[in-house]
């Protein structure tokens, strides 16, 4: 059963400005949750309206079956780990990760042991004397972690607690948090506008644009099979094109007809086709499906990002390990797996339903 | 953040002070300063104030007092302020800059007359200059002196945070294109600081109009501004409408004042 | 840049002696057995002697510390709450409209206030004695207080009142544990504004005492009015002493910010 609904959600502010429209999702327990999408998207309204901070204006919060839309944040058993932290300046990290055990009124001889559990958890033992002000930012993110996970909350929400961090130390935590959730067995729900953090976290992947729920999945389902060009453009680098679906199984755009792994649409429909720059292999001119002209490159430390022409003018954006040299005539190879076709305003349910369909009758045969 | 009725209990103490010692009081005096003795409504107070020259030369007296203890508190504190920001420790300068305000008014004005007398350290100082004895007591030097004395920290305070505030970066860019010092100063520092000189003058003009105790002990009887007269008309003379009726002034003067200093200024706009 | 340094240190130093000159020159002559401060006879502590033997001086001297923290008291609560208040209204009308309220006593000159005030409590029948210059020094203090807990609670991070709420504190709690920390610097600066206000204030009691109370400034000026009084001198010694133990506890009172929270967390909670 799921942990946490959201049913019909809205959110529409005073001043008129929609936040949230008619949100849907479900929650399950222990798994790890992103919520991805570019600022102003509405991800971390869903967050407070879950920790209780904000209310919707329309719909219902129901945790463990019961209906908590108007419950007060203090009676909630979630914990919320703030975008600056807001640890309480004023105290030291051992009355930072005690405070909401005090507040319970719990015995000081139970605090104590909770406290040491929690700042080991996070990997600061011995560091309970210390000032808040003595820490360094990703310090001071693990002794808001273990603040809010020393309350034993069945959910954790993270609103873009790495964004302070600077890259390497985020790679570190993205770790740290990832296996600090399988040891605790809860749930984590986390704000991110940052792909690649939730590409690598996450059980399951809600992507937001303007209000809405875009695509919600697995970040593999989400990487190959984005629904629309949003998707597509959010995750990860594309080649978006414009194309006609002739058949089932086959493709054209770019003046050319291809074979694909999409059916189900009805012939001549106009598509959107999108092919990953690293799907893209470098050949001989006359082994590629397509003929391309270099015009930019750029060296990436682990690829180069080449950016090329082809005779119709559509610009392909291409990784390859190998350089090539300006205004070389490339070809370009790929498989009919790595076409991926996006009808236009294609509901989530109706995209599941169709790549269902063609997927079973492609293990038929 | 509250709920509505804690909120009410901490705003009612708060409004009810505004009532009474805020709304209240200024009520009262510009009743007793549109009245006579016997309660009645009259003009004769104005009429007096504006008709009669001794009022008129006193208020003319008062502003130029209060402008030349600002013009002087104002050039020996802005340099003070400056060079403050520049220092090393600047926090035991500015703490040794504060001390002294601490110290009760009337004690350092009481000094003063020790100071000013014809034996006292002024003269002896003058003394090795082949100069005087000179009388310096009860003149509108030493009243000027004694006050400007008494604002200098009130003045150095404000110009030193607004100083302190603007980005160094932005006079090393001032030089780094060429201005030179002066330059700087009048295109770059003096502009950015301006609200910290703003408030000092607002700190410092408006209680200058009314030091009265200062008037009283340094200035003996030839100095007198608009709070000397205040005071004696509700103190000695006993006549509270009069009195009223300057203070009434006075606070029209106040605001204009401030409306002067603390008006929005304008950017100068470029036709290009 | 050396010498600039050089030069700015000159300044300053100038500065410092003009504004400490008076001030040492009237404890150079609190040991003079002289009558005036024109020449320093021989060392003597008689003017402390007379000092401390003075009965209706060192009654004024604590009736005014008396005061003094009474009125701190009672403006930093009012104040505070006001602050408070303020911050939590929702219309940007109303807030500037109290503000401008809260400013009016701050730029009026002391004539005015002390003018004003007189009239207003001999219009209610009050006598003029502790009573009216408490009140009075009341009265201005408070706005300093509101202005001092002000910039504290606009720089309250709204994150930590969350943070505590979604930690389970209830509105008290919160009030408590997270707010009057965070403020509580504002707060004791607020205070000791007040207090110096009317350690240091003449003009307002001096309109609004009577014949039954003075403090320390209104009988300074009278003394002083008489000519040179070597006891001023004493006085001026033992002030000047007072004021730098005074300078010294806050400074040690605001420098230890940690210590002091943790305690209160402690005390509130348990």
């Amino acid at each position: 059963m799921a942990l946490i609904k959201l049913k019909h959600i809205n959110k529409q502010y005073d001043d008129g400005f929609v936040a949230l429209k008619n949100i849907n999702l479900k929650i399950e327990s222990g798994k790890f949750y992103s919520l991805l999408g570019p600022s102003g998207s509405g991800k971390s309204t869903i967050l407070r309206i879950i920790a209780g901070f904000s209310h919707p204006s329309q719909g219902q919060v129901l945790f463990d079956g019961q209906d908590i839309t108007d419950l007060d944040p203090s009676k909630r058993q979630i914990n919320t780990v703030f975008q600056n932290y807001a640890l309480f300046p004023h105290l030291n990290v051992f009355d930072n990760v005690a405070f909401g055990l005090k507040i319970k009124k719990m015995p000081l001889r139970k605090i104590k042991p909770a406290v040491k559990e929690a700042l080991k958890m996070v990997r600061l033992s011995g560091f309970a004397n210390r000032e808040i002000s003595e820490l360094s930012g990703g310090q001071q993110q693990r002794v808001a972690i273990a603040r809010a996970i020393v309350n034993q909350p069945k959910v954790l929400l993270l609103d873009e607690s790495l964004s302070a961090l600077d890259k390497r130390l985020r790679k570190e935590m993205q770790f740290e948090l990832r296996a600090i959730q399988k040891k605790l067995g809860i749930t984590f729900i986390f704000v991110t506008h940052d792909q690649e953090e939730a590409l690598s976290m996450s059980d399951q992947i809600f992507v937001l644009n303007n209000g809405e729920i875009q695509q919600s999945g697995t970040p593999v389902d989400i990487y190959d099979e984005p629904i629309n060009d949003f998707v597509a453009r959010f995750i990860g680098d594309s080649n978006i094109l414009p194309g006609r679906m002739i058949k089932d199984y086959e493709v054209e755009f770019a003046n050319q007809r291809f074979k694909c792994a999409d059916a189900g649409m009805r012939p001549n429909e106009k598509v959107e086709i999108v092919i990953r720059p690293e799907d893209l292999d470098i050949t001989e001119p006359d082994q590629g499906k397509l003929v391309v002209t270099a015009q930019t490159q750029l060296f990436l430390g682990d690829h180069f990002e080449i950016k090329a022409l082809d005779t119709d003018e559509n610009e392909w954006l291409i990784h390859s390990t190998n350089a090539c040299s300006l205004n070389q005539r490339l070809g370009l190879y790929f498989d009919p797996e790595d076409i991926h076709v996006m009808r236009k305003h294609e509901s989530q349910a109706d995209f599941d339903a169709r790549l269902e369909s063609y997927e079973e009758e492609s293990n038929v045969q | 953040m509250f709920s509505k009725k804690t909120r009410t209990l901490f705003i009612v103490p708060y409004l009810l002070w505004i009532f009474l010692f805020v709304i209240l009081p200024i009520l009262l005096i510009l009743w007793y300063s549109f009245t006579d003795s016997n309660n009645h409504f009259t003009l004769a107070n104005f009429a007096l104030f504006f008709k009669n020259g001794t009022f008129l030369k006193m208020m003319l007296n008062s502003f130029w007092y209060a402008l030349i203890i600002t013009v002087v508190t104002l050039l020996i504190s802005y340099p003070a302020a400056y060079f403050l920001t520049k220092v090393k420790n600047s926090q035991i300068w500015l703490l040794l800059i504060i001390l002294p305000t601490w110290i009760n008014l009337l004690l350092k004005a009481y000094a003063f007359i020790g100071i000013f007398s014809n034996g006292g350290l002024f003269n002896q100082f003058l003394h090795l200059f082949g100069i005087g004895p000179v009388n310096f007591l009860f003149t509108d030097f030493a009243f000027i002196f004694v006050a400007s004395y008494i604002e200098i920290p009130f003045m150095i305070l404000p110009i030193y945070s607004a100083i302190k505030e603007i980005n160094p970066n932005l006079i090393q860019a001032s030089e780094d294109l060429g201005a030179s010092h002066w330059q700087t100063f009048k295109y770059v520092l003096w502009p950015l600081s301006r609200p910290g000189v703003e408030s000092g003058i607002q700190a410092i003009f408006i209680p200058s109009l009314s030091l009265f105790m200062l008037t009283r002990l340094i200035g003996g009887n030839k100095v007198i501004t608009l709070g000397t007269a205040i005071e004696e008309y509700f103190m000695t003379t006993m006549n509270w409408n009069m009195g009223s009726t300057i203070g009434v002034i006075l606070i029209a003067l106040m605001v204009i004042v401030m409306l002067v200093t603390g008006k929005t200024r304008k950017r100068k706009k470029v036709n290009l | 840049m050396k010498k600039k340094h050089f030069f700015a240190k000159i300044y300053l130093t100038f500065v410092l002696i003009m504004l400490y000159v008076p001030i040492f020159y009237l404890i150079y002559f609190s040991f003079s057995s002289g009558k005036n401060m024109n020449k320093f006879e021989h060392f003597t502590l008689a003017h402390y002697q007379t000092l401390f033997l003075d009965n209706r001086l060192l009654t004024i001297f604590l009736e005014t510390i008396l005061l003094a923290i009474l009125s701190s008291l009672v403006a930093t609560i009012i104040g505070t709450f006001g602050a408070i208040a303020i911050s939590n209204l929702n219309k940007k009308g109303h807030k500037n409209t109290l503000l401008a309220f809260n400013n009016v006593l701050m730029v009026s000159p002391d004539v005015i206030i002390g003018a004003s005030f007189l009239i207003f409590f001999t219009a209610l029948g009050m006598g003029l004695n502790f009573g009216s210059v408490l009140l009075s020094h009341i009265a201005f203090s408070i706005p300093i207080v509101v202005l001092m807990v002000l910039p504290r609670l606009k720089d309250l991070d709204l994150a930590l009142i969350d943070a505590a709420r979604d930690l389970g504190a209830n509105n008290f709690q919160v009030f408590t544990n997270v707010i009057i920390p965070a403020i509580m610097p504002g707060v004791f600066a607020g205070m000791f504004m007040a207090l110096t206000y009317s350690l240091d204030d003449f003009a307002v009691t001096f309109f609004v005492t009577g014949n039954g109370f003075s403090t320390l400034s209104v009988e300074i000026y009278s003394r002083a009015r008489q000519g040179i009084d070597l006891e001023i001198n004493a006085l001026s010694t033992v002030m000047f002493l007072f004021v730098l133990i005074l300078v010294l506890i806050y400074y040690l009172m605001t420098t230890k910010k940690g210590k002091r929270g943790k305690r209160m967390l402690g005390g509130v909670v348990k």
